[in-house]
Parts: C-alpha cells; sequence; structure tokens
C-alpha cells in the first residue's frame, strides 16, 4: 500500500513536471555603469517587468565604460563573462572577429524594420547581426547662448566658416575665453571623424580601402587644427583633455563657447553649470551634413547557456518599450519608430538636434581593428597635429599605418 | 596480602590526529602543513608567470585566445617589439623615470630622514605628516595631480606664476618636452616618505657614541653624514634603492592616469607599453615579449635585494 502511494507521487511530480512552463533562467548581464548607477536606476524596473512577463531572472553587474571593453575582453576569452552585455558599438566588430559573440542574423531578420538603420548596422560584421541597439547618440554644437551674444554674432555656426568665425569671435585672450573646447588624443579623434565625412572624405570606405590620406580627411583635420594652432580659439585643455569630463570642463566653466559633443554631456553641464545657459544645434555642415553616431548594443556570449532567453531580453530592451526607457535617461532609443516626426518631438527640447539630424549619422569603419585604429593611429594623428605637424604628413601616416593593420589579420 | 601493581603508564587517548605524531606520520606532516600554502602560490604565482613568460614565444591575440591554437614563433615577438620605434623610446623613457625616481626619492628621503632624526619638541607631529603622500591612495594622488597641473586653472601655474618661474601658464602634463618629468614630480612626491622611513629606522640604530667620537674629533656635518653615518646605514640605503628601484618600475597608476604614456608617446614606459599591446591591441604575445623582458630585470633586481638583506643579517 505505502509503495503503491509513493510511486503514485513521483508519477504526479513527473506529470507536474512535464506539464509545467519551461524552467525559468537566470541571465547575467554586464551594463555600462551610467544605465545602472543607482539602485533607482530606471533599468531596474523595466528588468522587474521583464522577470515578471518571462519568469527568468536577470542579475545585473554594472561596468564603468573606461573598462568595459577590456573586462569582455578577459571575461569572454577565458569563457566566463556575461550571458548579455551592452558594449559600445565600436567594439562589436573586434569581439565579433574573436568569436566571441553569439549569431543571432537568423532571429534578427525578420524584426530588422523596427530598428533604424545606422545604429542596426552597428551591430553587424562580416554579413552576419551580432548586437542589436540598445541606445543611440550621435554629436552636435553646444553653444553658450551668453558668449556668443556678447561675441556680437546673433545664431548658431551652422557651417564652417560661421563655426570658424564664432570660434573667433568668443575668444579673448585677456579674458582667457576660447571659442571652443576640444579634446585630446582619443576624444579629439572621436571629434574629429565627423568633420572628415562632412568634408567629402571617408576613413575606410565600403570597399575596405583606407582613404585617410586623401585632401578631403587632410583639410578636415587641418581646419580644426589651425583653431588651436593658429587662431588660438582652442583652450591649452586640448593637449591633455583625456576624458569628457575635461573636454567639458572648459564650457562648464563658461571659459569656451562651444563644444562638439553628445547627449551624454546634457547632464553634466546641468550638474556642473545649473546657471549655464546653452542651446544645442546640428554639427555645422561642411561640403555635407554628417555626425559620428555613437552609443551601446546588446549582445549574447557566443556559447551562452541561456542564448535564447538571453534573445527575449534583447527584444525587450531594444524593442518598443525602449523609447520610453531611454526617455528617463536622456537618451535617444534607436527604434524606427523613434525618428517619427511625433516621437522626436515628445523628446525634450535639447534633444531635439540629436534625432534630427540622426538620419546624417555615420557609424565609425565597423573592422575588427577599430580600437587599435582609433586609440594608437588616430589619436597620435591628432595630437601630433595639435603640436605643429603638417596635416597631410601625418594622415599620410596615418593612411599607411592603418592600411598595414587592415592587412594584418 | 595484598600484591601492589605498579601504575600504568599515562597514555592518552588515540585520536585521528597521532598518526602525524611517529615515523611516516611525523616526516609528513610539516610538507602537509605547508602544501596548500604552496598550492597557491603555484596557482596565482608561477603559473602566470610561466604562462606569461611561454606566451611571448607564441602569437596569441584576441581571435586565437578563444581558439585556443597559438602558433609557435619563437623570438619574432620580440623581434616585433624592437623593431618598434614606440619600444626604444619606451626604453629610454623607462630609464629616465627609473633614474630619476631613484635618484631623488633616495636623495630627498635620506635629507628628510636625517632633518627628522633630531631630537626636537613636536618632531612626532612632523614625522606623522610627511608620511601622508604615501598614505594616501596612490589613485586619488595622482588625479589630485592631474588636476593641479591643469594648464588652466592648475594651482602649479599659479604658483609658479606667482613665484615669477614661469610668465604664462603651461601643459604640463600635454607638453611632450615635460610630460614624463611631471609624472615624475608626483611619483617622487608619493615616493619619497617609504624611503625617508626606512632611513630613519636604520639612523635611530646608528650608536650615539660613534657619532659624538666623530664630533670630538673635530669632524664637520658633511664629513660626519659621508664617513660615519653612511656607512653605518649603507645596507638600508642599498635596501631601499633595490626597493624603489623596483616599486617604480611597477609603478603603473601614475603614468597610466596622468597621461596613458602620452602626448605622442613621450611618457611612455615599458609596462604602459605592454599594457597598451595587450590590452589595446590586443597583443598578448607582443605585451607578453614585454613583460618578460621586465620580469628578468626585476628578478634581477629583487635577486639583489635579497642578497643585501643577508648582508644586512650578517652585519
Amino acid at each position: 500500500m505505502k509503495m503503491r502511494r509513493m510511486r503514485g507521487l513521483i508519477a504526479a511530480t513527473l506529470l507536474a513536471g512535464l506539464s509545467a512552463p519551461a524552467l525559468a533562467d537566470n541571465i547575467v548581464m554586464w551594463v555600462n555603469g551610467p544605465l545602472a548607477s543607482s539602485p533607482d536606476a530606471p533599468i531596474y524596473a523595466e528588468l522587474k517587468a521583464f522577470e515578471a512577463a518571462t519568469g527568468h531572472t536577470v542579475e545585473v553587474q554594472a561596468v564603468p565604460h573606461m573598462e568595459m571593453e577590456r573586462n569582455l575582453f578577459v571575461a569572454l576569452s577565458s569563457g566566463a563573462g556575461p550571458d548579455v552585455m551592452a558594449l559600445d558599438i565600436a567594439w562589436v566588430a573586434g569581439l565579433a572577429d574573436a568569436g566571441l559573440l553569439a549569431d543571432i542574423t537568423a532571429q534578427t531578420a525578420p524584426i530588422a524594420a523596427e530598428y533604424q538603420p545606422g545604429p542596426l548596422a552597428s551591430g553587424r560584421y562580416d554579413q552576419k547581426q551580432y548586437a542589436l541597439p540598445l541606445y543611440t547618440n550621435n554629436v552636435a554644437l553646444f553653444v553658450n547662448d551668453r558668449m556668443l551674444a556678447e561675441a556680437g554674432i546673433k545664431k548658431a555656426p551652422s557651417n564652417w566658416a560661421e563655426f570658424r568665425d564664432a570660434a573667433v569671435a568668443m575668444t579673448n585672450k585677456d579674458k582667457q575665453t576660447y571659442g571652443v573646447s576640444f579634446g585630446g588624443n582619443r576624444m579629439g579623434a572621436f571629434q574629429l571623424y565627423s568633420f572628415i565625412w562632412q568634408n567629402g572624405g571617408e576613413i575606410v570606405d565600403e570597399a575596405g580601402k583606407v582613404r585617410v590620406g586623401e585632401p578631403a580627411a587632410e583639410e578636415a583635420v587641418d581646419f580644426l587644427a589651425k583653431l588651436y594652432t593658429q587662431s588660438r580659439a582652442m583652450p591649452d585643455s586640448v593637449l591633455t583633455a583625456g576624458n569628457w569630463d575635461e573636454v567639458h570642463a572648459p564650457f562648464i566653466q563658461e571659459r569656451a563657447g562651444m563644444v562638439v559633443t553628445g547627449d551624454w554631456a546634457l547632464a553634466a553641464f546641468t550638474k556642473g553649470n545649473p546657471n549655464l545657459k546653452f542651446s544645442v544645434h546640428p554639427l555645422p555642415a561642411g561640403v555635407k551634413s554628417a555626425t559620428v553616431i555613437g552609443g551601446y548594443d546588446l549582445a549574447i556570449k557566443a556559447g551562452s547557456k541561456v542564448e535564447k532567453p538571453a534573445f527575449e531580453l534583447l527584444r525587450w530592451l531594444t524593442g518598443s518599450r525602449s523609447i520610453a526607457l531611454m526617455q528617463k535617461y536622456e537618451r535617444l532609443s534607436a527604434t524606427a519608430a523613434a525618428t517619427s516626426p511625433e516621437a522626436i518631438a515628445a523628446l525634450p527640447k535639447q534633444l531635439q538636434p540629436f534625432m534630427a539630424q540622426a538620419s546624417s549619422g555615420r557609424a565609425r569603419p565597423v573592422v575588427a581593428q577599430w580600437t587599435q585604429i582609433h586609440s594608437d593611429v588616430f589619436a597620435n594623428v591628432w595630437d601630433a597635429v595639435i603640436r605643429g605637424k603638417p596635416a597631410k604628413d601625418a594622415m599620410a601616416e596615418a593612411n599607411t599605418a592603418i592600411t598595414g593593420l587592415l592587412e594584418k589579420k | 596480602m595484598t600484591i601492589a601493581r605498579a601504575p600504568r603508564p599515562l597514555r592518552l587517548r588515540p585520536t585521528w590526529s597521532s598518526v602525524f605524531e611517529t615515523g611516516l606520520g611525523a616526516r609528513v606532516y610539516p610538507y602537509l602543513m605547508v602544501f596548500p600554502a604552496v598550492l597557491l602560490v603555484l596557482g596565482v604565482v608561477v603559473y602566470p608567470v610561466l604562462s606569461g613568460i611561454s606566451w611571448s614565444f607564441y602569437d596569441v591575440t584576441l581571435r586565437k585566445l578563444n581558439s585556443g591554437s597559438f602558433t609557435f614563433v619563437g623570438f619574432k615577438n620580440f623581434e616585433r617589439v624592437f623593431a618598434d620605434p614606440v619600444f626604444v623610446r619606451a626604453s629610454i623613457n623607462t630609464l629616465v623615470w627609473v633614474i630619476l625616481n631613484v635618484v631623488a626619492q633616495l636623495g630627498l628621503g635620506l635629507a628628510l630622514a636625517l632633518l627628522l632624526h633630531r631630537p626636537v619638541r613636536g618632531i612626532g607631529f612632523f614625522r606623522s605628516g610627511i608620511l601622508v603622500p604615501w598614505v594616501v591612495p596612490s589613485v586619488v594622488a595622482v588625479l589630485t595631480w592631474r588636476w593641479m597641473y591643469d594648464p588652466s586653472v592648475g594651482i602649479v601655474n599659479e604658483m609658479l606664476v606667482r613665484l615669477g618661474i614661469i610668465d604664462s601658464y603651461r601643459p604640463w602634463l600635454g607638453d611632450t618636452a615635460t610630460s614624463l618629468y611631471a609624472v615624475t614630480v608626483e611619483s617622487i612626491w608619493k615616493g619619497t616618505p617609504f624611503v625617508m622611513l626606512l632611513l630613519l629606522a636604520a639612523l635611530q640604530l646608528v650608536p650615539r657614541s660613534i657619532l659624538e667620537a666623530a664630533s670630538m674629533d673635530g669632524a664637520s656635518g658633511w664629513r660626519k653624514l659621508w664617513y660615519v653615518i653612511l656607512p653605518q646605514i649603507r645596507v638600508s640605503f642599498a635596501i631601499a634603492a633595490v626597493l624603489t628601484f623596483i616599486l617604480t618600475v611597477n609603478n603603473f597608476n601614475a603614468i597610466w592616469l596622468m597621461t596613458e604614456g602620452g602626448p605622442l608617446n613621450s611618457s611612455e614606459i615599458l609596462f604602459t607599453l605592454a599594457y597598451k599591446y595587450g590590452f589595446q591591441r590586443f597583443d598578448l604575445g607582443l605585451a607578453s615579449a614585454v613583460a618578460t623582458m621586465l620580469f628578468v630585470g626585476l628578478v634581477i633586481a629583487t635577486t639583489l635585494y635579497l642578497k643585501l638583506m643577508q648582508a644586512r643579517e650578517a652585519d
């Protein structure tokens, strides 16, 4: 009798197990620090909603931006690391090339139209999709309205000539004010890409040819460098500013009238100088408009044991809900729906210029060696040119160096 | 008649650990005790070092690391390192960086130790105060100095202008001619108290009678320092020199956080170069080659240090 009852119990348990929904999975996720800066950061509420809807659990770990690439490289190479990771769009190619990211081409093909083409392309490498865009950004021109007015200029510059004139007009040696704050090294390199494209130049074209030695690219670098070397319209911090805080500092202190930066600066400016009166404008155009696309993508670790639920999480965070989620961070959703006139009108006023110029956004070349090209080559080009090296020579050397890097696999 | 029984010898009840009290157990026991520590050292020190050295002979990149298929390339990584002009620059910078740091820290450390060795009222306060730079976390110190050197609002510029040493503010960290020296000043400021502490301890062991005898013989301050004090503290001085050398070569924080080796590699040292090879280029073979060369240099210095320690014990 006892034995029969026991058998019945086992059978009931098995049946219950078979008919229950699939077991919940735990997904480990690394996000860049600002997204999970405090326990009440919006992402936690969003993840709670995801957990409630799917039954999975998500374990979030915040990693500072500057450490993320290195930490991902170390962790993923050793077979550890997160199931889902937020990664700067510039890192996708390198990690994908190393076989560290899961190929999600098949899953994303039917939903590709839901995303803006530029940000979606940032997650693609070698004809395969490895990541979906979590949020997008680009760089615009921030102008100190008071300094601009005091310089006798009525409207924010909209082309290169106006940009140079405004920068020179706002420079006053006695008052120690400057026209534009710019970064050194990697920061400066990031800022100058937009200008190269605006002048009709290219870095690496779609055919894979390196074109930084061409006149259009040289002229752009020369134009910016001369704002410092000749017009002295940039503060000396251009020689040392190695992070955004240092690039922003002269603008916050009202010692520089303009700065080329992204939406991440908005919070820094409000916090650093609540009395600062500034406005945001599309980047002044060269022969055409262009702005460098930035932002973060979400990707899945190659060989993750929870690949299916991880993709559900990617969809949840990058899909239609991302418009509301990213607004809470004052960031831009990368969904196609976020570019509709209604969605743009619903954005805070200072974010609108970024979305308005999104159509002229350009992604940096999606090549595996990009980190090295950016850090070793372009950073040194900018450092050399602002210290007096002719742009033509610096860019010719850069052309050779990048070609060498791309040839070496 | 009762027979008196001899008392039984007192024997402790055998426990599981009794096996280690005699015979083979007793011989094995000490080895068993150090085994966990040996295992730990093998895992976290010996294996990584050997692995790093072996990687310097393989082509290890991010792509290959994941697949695990490394190609043996012999000394090719070393050849590539030597062919890189940045390596030559970094080697020269490392030499300058080490010499300036060791000489200045020893000189200033000795001067401060002599100053603070005097029996003056309230000397304890000054001795503690002088240790502040050493106690401050290195990242905090470095970032503070970075702001002090700021080309627009830095206090260093303001002080130098007011003292009439310079006419206008200068980008100390942004100028290729001054960046390495600017970082060196911070490193000297941070490291000197440690040297001072070592030498102060040594000075306190110098017998007073010898100094008094030298004074009675009419020796001047410099002569006393050169012929009496320095010979007495020579071993401690040498130990301080070797330790300063090791700590300076390993001082990655100062350069990385202040200049990242820039501008234009003007403050690049071998340590930052190895980091860049490893974590910016993701070429671990190349990074390991530089790290192996650094390792050999540090092993020589450490051996020297241990020899000096033995000499001090013999003294």
